[in-house]
This record gives C-alpha cells, structure tokens and sequence, in this order.
C-alpha cells in the first residue's frame, strides 16, 4: 500500500486537503504533564540512536587506517603548515576547548570572515564550510592550506615540508605505504586526507538526551523521568512549534543543508558574505572535488551530491545548518558568531525580523514570540545534547611521536 | 532513517484529481510496487529507489507514462508548505514512454510533493504525488 496521494495540475485542488504536519500554529502552552505524545515520541526516536554506525569514507584510501590518524594527528598540530610557521589548524580549532577558539571570527594569518566550526562529527556532514564549498572532509582541509589569510602555505609549501621533515615524511610512509612523491598536488590532497583520518575519528559521546530517548525507545519508565522537566518542554517546542526540527533532523540534529537563518550577511559595511551561493560556486571550480581525479573511489559512490547540486538565487546568504550536539560548548554561534549565547539563539529565533528573510523565501522561520520561560525551555533542552563527560582528551601533541620507532 | 508516513487509509488511496476522465494505465510488466498518477493527458505509474524514500539521502524513480507520445519530462520536489524545492536538480533520461530521474533528494521532514512535468505535442501535464516524509 502506498502513502502517496497523486493528482494531475493539482496546485489549486490540493488545498483542501488536511496538511498532516502542522508549520506553523504559533506556540501552544505546555501541558502540564509531560508526557509526549505518539507522534511527539516518533519524531524524538528519530534523533538516536547515538553514536550511529561509522562508515568509512570511500573517497578517501587512508579513512580509518591507524597510520593515517596518528599521522593526520600530527599535521593537525603542525605551524609549519603556515606561511608564517606560526598558525597550525589547532590555532583556531584547539581541541581543549571543544575545538573551536570561541571568537565571533576567527584569527589565523588574518581575521577571517567567519567564526570557527567546531569540528565533531564531521564524518556525517555532507558539505563542509560554513558554504558548503567543498563535498568531502579531506577537500575542506585543504582550504586553510590554501588561504593566506589563514595557513596559506600551499600545496608547494606543504609537499615540501613533508618530504624535507624526517618524522612527517615517515609518517607519510607509514601512513600511505610510500614515500611523499613528486606530484605537489597529490601529496598536498593526501595531507588533507590524513587530516580527514584523524579528524573522522572525533565523534561526539552520549547525553542526557541519548539516555532519555533510548529510555523512550525502550519503554523505560524511570528512564525517561530522569529527564529534566524543563528540557523536556524545551525538546517539545523543538520538534513542534519551534519548527527547529525541520533543519535539525536526525541523529546528527542537522539535515546536512543550508538555511538563511536571518542573521547579517554583512561582513563589514558594503561587504557581503553570499554563503552558500558563494559555496556552489566555489565547488564548481574546485580542482579537490569527488568528480575530480583526486578521489579515491573510482566508482564515484558518494559524488551524487555534487553531480546534482543546484545553484539557486535563493542560496544567497544561506548557511549550512550545523549540527547541535555538543552545541553547549561552541559558542559564539551563527556563521559568524553574531550570537554569545544559546540564550542569544533562543531570543533570536523569538524574535526574529522576518523583514530581513528574502522575500518569498521558505516560511519555514517565523518569528516565535516565546515567554522568558520557554526560551529557557529551550535552552535547558539544547544543553543536553552535550556530553556530561569530559571532552575528548587531547592534551598532547602525541602525533609527532609517531616516527620515533624504526620504520618496518 | 526516516521513512515514508503511512497518513490513515484516505491519504494512502490513490485519488484520480483531474476533473477529464484518466488515462488507463497498468501497472508496468516485471514491476512489483509503484503508485500511479492520473491525469487528463498522461497517467504515470512510478517508483522509488529505494523503496522508502529517507530524508536526507539521494534517491531515484523510475516511472512509465501512459499516453501520447512524450517529447520531454522534467522531475521535481516540492514543499508546498515552505514554498522552496529541492536543492538538486535530478538528470532524467527518458526512453519512448519510459525513464529514470536520479539525483532527487528530499532534505527536511514535511508534507513533500514528487511532480513529473510532462511535455508532449498534444500539451503539457504536471502530475503529482504527495506525502509526509518524516
């Protein structure tokens, strides 16, 4: 039996039919008990489990190999890496610090236009860039490679470090089972692809969610109780009035796209940032794209995405939606982290100026009006989705050790 | 992974819309599953793969159109409700009557519509099917 309804030039007639989901009804109060209805608990079950299975990325030859992290690792914490020899990628992602540097924008050789991701979970991202400009997670570390106002030492830069350094030359070896060769561009995008392997291995741990919704999956009582109240009305307003559950789906809590979220595109007076018209633009002339000779995959398997991405007008000033978990220790947050707080976020989507969304945009984002208790609500929800244990311990650049040993 | 909502037995009958009497169609030969689209012009039958169309993920449709002949169809999604597509534009390759259209992805949960636009010298058809990805 199928769920699909069909008609033929149906725009008009369509409308008189009931519209299963609710967009947008305006914030009902919560109900004073907090139990979750059917349809509430199936959209919550959606969210887990957590972690999910881990698959390797085909587009990458090292993905998961050992070498490869330690490897990755080490270049992870490499300054050299900079034209100045100052700025590693743990500048603006050190990991003690939830592995973003908690600036609006970030600094590297230059302040740059956007604020630091941080970087968990990145294996399940689609895109990757606050613009999306690049479709695999080893293309995206090349970027900082790339810009100056960043790293910017470059492909020539980089393969020279690597063959020229005793301990990164072995850990290319080891890694790669052989020596850095010749060609600057590939040993340049296999660095990215270490980089990828290392930073593949970063999954985010379990929450006070997790506990709560596999308690709800599996009919546990006590379970679910031990979820705070006021995270619980928060969590309803996320999958219900809230309609934050449309861009933040799934296990991951984003749906791996891109959304105008109706904060400034201006970087500065009369500069604008395109987002992610920009990104699509930018992938188009990407040498470091799965449709391009650097993937490893000769199958192309995961290159859909970029074979049918469409540029759209309506891409000006989107952003990727990022994922949520861990969301408590990222701040500032947005693109360019115009917002201090998750309470800054809740208050913005409260009373968002949808004069500022493109005309004729997605009626998905309206302004909330949410009480002072239910923006807290919310936030009390947004906190747990981080991890009540400590951060991943990365303490120590452990990666340089990694040649130490004689070469087998 | 999401799937496809069952909405109640109506939402999961097939509805004839047009007002003109539908184009007779059966089912494909070798074809198990699929649903079928009616219309004044063209019938479709469709079908997904995979069979479950997730949120999130590409996915094809191969269909088959009864009717006057097809010069050229086009594949699209909708979301009615927020007024915006999809963000990928599927290539169709269309043999005689029948074809493929890969490289469809449904990006959020929500009431979501699959339109085949169908162009033909006798006119031009848009056929419709909808349901509730969640």
């Amino acid at each position: 039996m199928t769920p699909w309804r069909s008609g033929a030039s149906v725009a008009a007639r369509l409308s008189g039919f009931a519209i299963v989901i609710c967009v947008f009804s305006g914030i009902a109060a919560p109900a004073p008990a907090l139990d979750f209805t059917a349809e509430e608990e199936r959209r919550i079950l959606r969210h887990g489990p957590w972690p999910p299975a881990l698959q390797l990325d085909p587009s990458n030859r090292v993905s998961g190999n050992p070498a490869a992290i330690a490897f990755g690792r080490a270049l992870f914490f490499e300054p050299r890496l900079s034209i100045s020899g100052a700025i590693s990628c743990a500048t603006c992602h050190p990991p003690e610090r939830a592995w973003t540097d908690g600036l609006p924008r970030s600094r590297g050789q230059q302040t740059v236009d956007r604020n630091a991701p941080s970087l968990f979970n990145l294996r399940f991202n689609r895109w990757f860039g606050w613009d999306g400009a690049q479709d695999s997670l080893w293309a995206q570390n090349l970027r900082p490679l790339l810009d100056r106002r960043e790293m910017g030492v470059g492909p020539g830069g980089a393969a020279r470090l690597v063959r020229t350094d005793r301990q990164l030359s072995c850990g290319y070896r080891r890694a790669f089972g052989e020596a850095p060769g010749a060609d600057d561009a590939r040993l340049f995008v296999d660095l990215g692809k270490a980089l990828a392997a290392f930073l593949e291995a970063q999954v985010t741990g379990r929450t006070p969610f997790d506990d709560f919704r596999d308690a709800l999956a599996r009919g546990d009582a006590a379970g679910r109780a031990r979820y705070p109240a006021a995270a619980k009305r928060g969590l309803r307003l996320f999958i219900g009035g809230g309609n934050c559950v449309f861009c933040h789906f799934g296990p991951a809590f984003t749906n791996g796209e891109f959304a105008d979220a109706g904060v400034s595109h201006f970087i500065e007076p009369g500069r604008v940032d395109p987002g992610r018209y920009g990104g699509i633009r930018k992938l188009r002339q990407s040498p470091y794209t799965l449709l391009g000779r650097f993937n490893d995959d000769a199958g192309r398997s995961t290159a859909a995405k970029t074979r049918y991405v469409h540029l759209r007008q309506s891409n000006f000033g989107e952003f990727r939606v990022p994922g949520l978990r861990n969301v408590a220790l990222t701040a500032p947050y947005m693109h360019a982290g115009s917002l201090e707080t998750l309470a800054d976020v809740a208050h913005h989507y409260s009373t968002l100026d949808e004069e500022r969304l493109h005309a004729g945009g997605e009626r998905i984002l309206r302004r909330l009006d949410l009480s002072v208790r239910e923006q807290a609500d919310l936030v009390a929800f947004l906190e747990t989705l981080t991890e009540k244990a400590p951060l991943h311990e990365f303490v120590e650049d452990t990666g340089n050790a990694v040649c130490r040993q004689p070469v087998q | 992974m999401a799937r496809w909502r069952l909405g109640g037995p109506a939402l999961a009958a097939a509805l004839v819309l047009a007002t003109g009497q539908a184009v007779a169609c059966d089912r494909p030969e070798g074809w198990t599953g699929g649903a079928r689209i009616a219309g004044e012009l063209w019938t479709s039958w469709w079908q997904s793969e995979p069979a479950a169309i997730p949120v999130g993920a590409h996915f094809s449709i191969r269909f088959h159109l009864c009717g006057p002949p097809v010069d050229r169809v086009k594949a699209r999604g909708w979301m009615p409700d927020h007024r915006h597509g999809m963000n990928y534009r599927p290539t169709v390759t269309l043999n005689g009557s029948s074809g493929t259209a890969e490289g469809l992805m449904f990006h959020m949960p929500g009431r979501w519509q699959l339109i085949l636009d169908v162009r033909g010298a006798v006119g031009r058809e848009k056929l419709t099917a909808e349901s509730v990805l969640e």
